[in-house]
């Protein structure tokens, strides 16, 4: 079933959380909102659930207006950033809780209980209370808990966000392969891109109660739509400088930007991602001097940060272990940095470029 | 005056006692550790009274010809060297601890001196002078009085139904206030607190205005023959007053500690509202709540100021045991009297004992809840 969003406004006082927001996630798809906190994705995730209402704007689960439906009767399987466990209830009241208080009685419940409880691997532990469960258990149960009533649209709202890193790799795995076995329409929200693309089919970039972007994980990665997605998503090396006549000029450099040809004179972010960076030895048009500052060659991506004395700012350069061994880098030489790609934004209004401040000649 | 006042007027005239002598040897930095009382009722009466600390800190300094050279100073704490300023620092904790042993000494005895001077003394004595014509008269001054049996019996009446309408009206306060923003919330907030800050003489005099014959609504009552005023509904009124705060001051931190999310998924799950309240929420409170009837039953059974106003000192009709012990004292009945206050004592101690217990179990309930709010590490 699909889930849209229509034209949702929501305010907190001054503060507006969500800006004229429009999406839909389609049937058994798995869409990922990703923003910074504050960006609005937990309020719409509430609002899609009924446990927040929003100011202006509808919400559809199909063809069906919801908006003025509770929370109670939109049949949603919601999971809590902290899991909202009942404490006093062991693990198999837990996931019976959503049954019994719809009047379901009998051999059912326990049925349905243990088949759930299989599914999220927990039978072992039905007796047990929250509190002597640790936060992977505790999340799984939060899970089972939510499919208990068999609802039409599963919610998760940071669902891995307090656990540490490698149970959270493991279990957004499980999740993945838990939504294809049972193919359910599925919204969750992160702040964690490499969580968002790892595990969803769609992602939507939010930020400021707007959605900046929404494709799928490569489309996104590939084509970020502006500087606030391309800075959003992973490291990025960022110089600032002026778009004229097709060409960025940075400080002496000029590079060829074809699709800012109609730009006339503006001023411009020019963003290449670590590994678009090349290392040379040699000198050569468009090859940036910089002195090595630090060589990180652990794991399969040696990381190195270089300083560039034209532009006075820090470059941070991937590549594989192997070309990194080759080059032999010292600390403290000094070679030339070539971009294999470059992304260039010009700000639609003026002082846009102002909020991704990292990096300013 | 009632119980929970009296304890702490006494509380503060010890904490006075000692200030004094504190300005005479710098002490202060001891008394910085001593625990300040935990329950919100004695912190709020605290600040009821604000004038008083500051009548000291003004009263203090010129009290003492050789007090430390800077009596310009508008208050002592100035005069006090700068490293026995209380902080959470470890090196002052430890200098803290060095205390010289005659100072550790006097601390004590002025401690223990006062509590057994203002409090096992008489606790002992009540009991004593109950029992002291020994076991057969003090249960015929008891239960073989029928006004002293019907003081017994009304208060059992007044105290409990009090306790039940601040029961339904404290989780009510607390859940509103916990779980919504709405105007005039911090308002409402402060105004739970305002029967802490009142006088019970004036809490009864407010229900005789209202209600007594005078007042607003009396002709009408007099008209509809109901009576409030000399009269049991009137008793519970004014008892609900003065313990109105007590579940709702408890729950309030309760409610915020374990907050909405258990709540919201209830209802996500499809719980009605009396379900989420009744399957999730009571569970969830429940010793905190518990802890609020304790407190607020233990005040509902020793209130006397605002009683004995509304009452009109009926014997055998309005007269509840505090009224009781008083008459029985006022006419010569010292053993009667003595006797129904050992029974009010007795409650009082029973108070203490379930109090400790309770008190434990909310701070439990309060740390589970900030257990399972943090972020967990997989062990």
């Amino acid at each position: 079933m699909s889930i849209a969003v229509r034209n949702v406004t929501k305010r907190f006082g001054n503060f507006t959380a969500l800006d004229d927001v429009t999406i839909e996630a389609r049937s058994g798809e798995l869409l990922a909102l990703l923003g910074p906190s504050g960006s609005g994705k937990t309020t719409l995730l509430r609002i899609i659930a009924g446990l927040e209402a929003a100011d202006r704007g509808s919400v559809h689960y199909h063809d069906e207006d919801v908006t003025r439906r509770s929370a109670r009767d939109r049949n949603v399987g919601f999971v809590f950033q902290h899991y909202a466990l009942f404490r006093h209830m062991n693990v198999f009241e837990n996931v019976a809780f959503g049954m019994r208080v719809r009047g379901i009685r009998g051999p059912v419940v326990d049925q349905r209980v243990r088949e759930l409880l299989h599914l999220v691997r927990l039978e072992s532990l039905e007796r047990r209370y929250p509190s002597q469960l640790s936060g992977g258990q505790r999340q799984r149960v939060a899970l089972a808990r939510a499919l208990a009533v068999q609802p039409k649209v599963l919610l998760l709202d940071e669902p891995f966000g307090a656990l540490d890193a490698k149970v959270r790799v493991e279990l957004r795995q499980w999740l993945r392969r838990l939504h294809e076995e049972i193919h359910m329409t599925s919204v969750f929200v992160t702040h964690d891109q490499e969580e968002a693309f790892e595990v969803a089919d769609r992602v939507a970039v939010m930020s400021g109660g707007r959605i900046e972007q929404l494709g799928s994980p490569q489309e996104v990665f590939d084509h970020p739509a502006n500087a606030f997605v391309m800075h959003f998503l992973g490291n990025v090396n960022v110089f600032h400088g002026r778009v004229h006549d097709g060409k960025a000029h940075l400080g002496g450099f000029e590079l060829e930007v074809p699709e800012h040809a109609d730009v006339d004179a503006s001023a411009a972010a020019v963003y290449i991602r670590p590994h678009e960076l090349e290392i040379e030895r040699s000198p050569a048009a468009g090859r940036l001097p910089a002195r090595v500052l630090r060589v990180h060659a652990a794991g399969p991506v040696a990381k190195v940060s270089l300083r560039s004395e034209d532009f006075g700012l820090e470059l941070q350069v991937e590549m594989n272990v192997e070309r990194c061994v080759a080059l032999a880098l010292v600390t403290g030489e000094v070679v030339y940095v070539a971009p294999r790609r470059v992304r260039v934004f010009v700000p639609e209004e003026p002082g846009e470029l102002q909020t991704v401040p990292e990096y300013v000649i | 005056m009632s119980e929970p006042h009296a304890r702490f007027a006494m509380g503060s005239a010890a904490a006075a006692a000692v200030k004094r002598t504190a300005t005479l040897v710098p002490l202060r930095k001891s008394i910085g550790y001593v625990a300040r009382p935990t329950s919100g009722v004695a912190a709020t009466l605290e600040t009821s009274h604000p004038s008083e600390p500051q009548a000291h800190a003004s009263g203090a300094p010129s009290e003492n010809a050789d007090a430390p050279a800077s009596t310009t100073a508008p208050a002592p704490y100035d005069a006090i060297p700068t490293d026995s300023v209380p902080t959470n620092n470890i090196s002052n904790w430890k200098n803290a601890q060095q205390d010289p042993w005659w100072v550790r000494l006097t601390l004590i005895l002025v401690a223990v001196t006062s509590l057994v001077v203002l409090v096992v003394i008489p606790v002992v004595n009540i009991f004593y002078q109950a029992l002291s014509a020994g076991l057969h008269t003090y249960w015929d001054n008891l239960f073989n009085d029928p006004d002293t049996r019907h003081s017994i019996w009304l208060t059992l009446i007044v105290a409990p139904t009090a306790v039940v309408a601040n029961l339904i009206f404290g989780v009510a306060a607390a859940w509103a206030i916990a779980r919504f923003r709405f105007p005039g919330r911090s308002v409402l907030t402060t105004l739970i607190d305002l029967p802490f800050a009142i006088s019970p003489v004036v809490a009864g005099l407010q229900l005789m205005l209202l209600f007594g014959l005078q007042g607003y609504f009396g002709p009408w009552l007099r008209e509809h023959n109901i009576h409030i005023i000399f009269a049991v509904p009137g008793l519970i009124l004014a008892t609900m007053f003065v313990t109105l705060p007590f579940v709702a001051r408890e729950l309030i931190p309760v409610l915020e500690a374990i907050g909405p999310d258990e709540e919201l998924a209830a209802v996500s799950l499809g719980a009605r509202g009396w379900q989420v309240l009744w399957k999730i929420t009571l569970p969830n409170i429940k010793w905190g709540l518990l802890y609020g009837i304790l407190l607020c039953n233990a005040r509902a059974m020793g209130e006397f100021g605002a009683v004995y106003v509304v009452s009109g000192h009926i014997p055998g009709q309005t007269q509840t045991m505090p009224l009781r012990v008083d008459r029985l004292f006022q006419g010569y009945n010292t053993p009667g009297s003595f006797a129904l206050a050992s029974v009010l004592m007795l409650l009082a101690l029973v108070t203490l004992v379930l109090k400790t217990v309770l008190e434990r179990r909310t701070q439990r309930e309060l740390a589970e809840a900030a257990k399972l709010h943090s972020p967990e590490i997989e062990s």
